[in-house]
């Protein structure tokens, strides 16, 4: 109904402004006083930092102006390290997260008769414990010798098979970013399901007296109809991945001997832990860098053309 | 007639093999949370048993956590912290939605922009240059040091979600009020803000989730343990109960119950807003 609504407001009628929505008038000052409380927080919270950041990377310890900061991260293998297990984190999480939501969301809503806000709530779940809590039970959860999962290694009898999920560092990030995928799938979930919910009714019937039915009609019918909600969640879920900290921090604290850092706590290492805050900054600024390139590249990936909101209703025709 | 019934049986199938996978799914959401729960109820003979339910239940953990008292402490720092984000992020958003969407403002796609972009900021990217900032300007170590920024970081989805809802309000509401002398703030408080109400809870919903479980900033900006949030809790228990595990998650539990039960008992009107139209373009 929605989209009913919302194609008629996108019709011009005759005898209006062409430009729609500019009933009230606003003097400047007006229009200056709105801004103002956003304008406000962003500029002391938001933008003051990135411009403060940028020019603290370019001061050395000592206050001299150059590169100094970047060309020892270059020469950093821990930094090396750190933006390698960033885009794991980027590529592992994204791909997971993606598949698993779709898939279930696709289940409720296009199979399900009825009780999909049951699923859609108990999936979501996750999402919404404190990650602190979260990092505490999985870390026991992975603990060799008591852990549920040795448990279940145990009762299957591979006990002696069972490997220190977090003190190994060929393992430690995939068992985080594990963690990662359980706790944001059914935000992906519900958001796959408010974009399945949105396409319009007559096209699927439509596209059943065609044929389409079971996995080719997902195939071919949903899954590009969810292309805005796939391109919103690519963006958001590299965002998220870039900027997880607690989970790693609590699990391994980025080790075993820094196996398991990424940008994201290796900038709090730097910068609290070992008091280099300029060259935490710098750190910073390639954080920022990677993750404006990173979300480029999908976009153009992605043919363009798409907004920073999700846009579930990119219905073609 | 063959053929259709051949079909229906088919979807049939296909319905009990999709439920299935969704009962399973859905277990695997589940399980931590419930062993967290277990542990909470198990003696110290019983906590390092690898099974997700032990024998014989206690509820002495509890008992002895709620004794101690310190939890409410957290509590209130995370509500006092939470209430004042989402308040912030509310009428900061609204206000700036409201005079790009339907004040038409100069510079308004060039604002809306810029807030936009922040939607690409990795939040770790900010993080040394605001813990210097409220640390000069003597803000550490209080509440509003926490929701300032919490409240910024909320303000572009917000103003994504908010944008769009007020988008779809017809002109003619608008039109009626000016032609009867309504100032604009008059239509924004009586005609606009009903109207998005949808939008404006989920924009609470998932700022109230955002501010309360805020980790990162908290961790350099309470510093202190009189400020300190839920979310800082487990970390400060960690040490005492290490060998105690019942006590500690019995902890975990409580701290994981308040969001928890937040989202069950509103989850209607945030996914509610959401297909009403929140989120899209």
């Amino acid at each position: 109904m929605a989209v009913a609504t919302r194609a008629a407001a996108s019709i011009p009628r005759p005898g209006r402004k062409a430009e729609r929505g500019r009933v009230l008038g606003a003097s400047p000052l007006e229009a200056a006083l709105y801004v103002v409380p956003a304008a406000f927080l962003f500029a002391v919270f938001i933008l003051l930092p990135i411009l403060s950041n940028i020019v603290a990377s370019l001061f050395s310890a000592r206050g001299r102006f150059g590169l100094a900061n970047y060309i020892q991260a270059a020469n950093d293998p821990v930094f090396r390290v750190a933006v390698e297990n960033s885009l794991l984190w980027v590529a592992l999480s994204l791909l997971l997260e993606i598949a698993v939501g779709f898939a279930l969301a696709a289940l409720i809503e296009l199979y399900l008769p009825r009780g999909q806000a049951v699923f859609r709530t108990l999936l979501f779940l996750p999402m919404v414990i404190t990650p602190s809590v979260i990092a505490l039970v999985f870390t026991t959860l992975y603990a060799p010798d008591y852990g549920l999962l040795f448990g279940l290694f145990n009762w299957l009898g591979l006990a002696s098979y069972f490997p220190a999920l977090l003190g190994t560092p060929s393992t430690a990030t995939i068992a985080i970013v594990a963690v990662n995928v359980w706790q944001w799938s059914g935000f992906f979930v519900l958001m796959y399901c408010v974009g399945i919910a949105a396409i319009d009714r007559e096209l699927l019937d439509a596209a059943a007296i065609d044929g389409a039915r079971g996995f080719s009609r997902i195939r071919a019918l949903i899954w590009p109809l969810c292309r805005g909600t796939t391109v919103s969640l690519v963006v958001l879920g590299t965002i998220q991945a870039l900027q997880q900290f607690p989970l790693i921090y609590l699990m391994t604290e980025g080790g075993p001997a820094n196996a398991s850092q990424t940008l994201a706590t290796y900038i709090f290492q730097t910068g609290f832990s070992e008091n280099e805050m300029p060259y935490a900054s710098a750190i910073a600024v390639v954080l920022f860098l990677l993750a404006l390139a990173l979300v480029a590249v999908e976009y153009a990936l992605a043919g363009g053309g798409i907004s920073l909101a999700a846009r579930p209703r990119d219905v073609p025709g | 007639m063959q053929r259709g019934r051949a079909m229906f049986r088919a979807e049939r199938r296909g319905r009990r093999a999709a439920l299935a996978v969704l009962i399973a799914a859905a277990a695997a959401s589940l399980v931590p949370t419930i062993y967290m729960v277990d542990i909470s109820f198990r003696d110290s003979t019983q906590s390092f048993a690898p099974v997700l339910i032990a024998p014989h239940p206690i509820l002495r953990n509890y008992a002895a956590v709620l004794a101690t008292g310190g939890l409410g402490r957290f509590f209130l720092n995370s509500l006092i912290v939470a209430a004042g984000s989402v308040a912030l992020t509310l009428v900061a958003a609204t206000l700036l939605s409201f005079a790009i969407e339907r004040l038409k403002i100069r510079f308004g796609r060039i604002i809306l922009l810029i807030v936009l972009s922040a939607l690409l900021l990795p939040l770790a990217s900010l993080l040394i240059p605001i813990t210097v900032l409220l640390s000069r300007g003597g803000l550490t170590n209080t509440w509003l040091g926490l929701i300032g920024p919490t409240a910024a970081i909320g303000i572009p989805f917000a103003t994504v979600i908010l944008k769009e809802a007020m988008a779809a309000i017809p002109d003619e509401l608008e039109e009626a009020a000016t032609l009867d002398g309504a100032s604009s703030l008059t239509v924004l408080v009586r005609i606009v803000t009903p109207l998005t109400r949808s939008a404006l809870i989920v924009v609470a919903i998932w700022q109230f989730l955002y501010s309360w479980n805020e980790f990162f900033l908290a961790l350099v900006i309470m510093t202190k343990n009189a400020y300190k949030t839920l979310p800082l809790a487990p970390l400060y228990y960690q040490g005492p109960f290490m060998t105690d595990p019942g006590k500690l998650f019995a902890i975990l539990t409580l701290i994981a119950i308040v969001p928890m039960l937040f989202y069950v008992l509103l989850q209607r009107w945030f996914v509610g807003g959401l297909m009403a139209g929140g989120v899209k373009g």
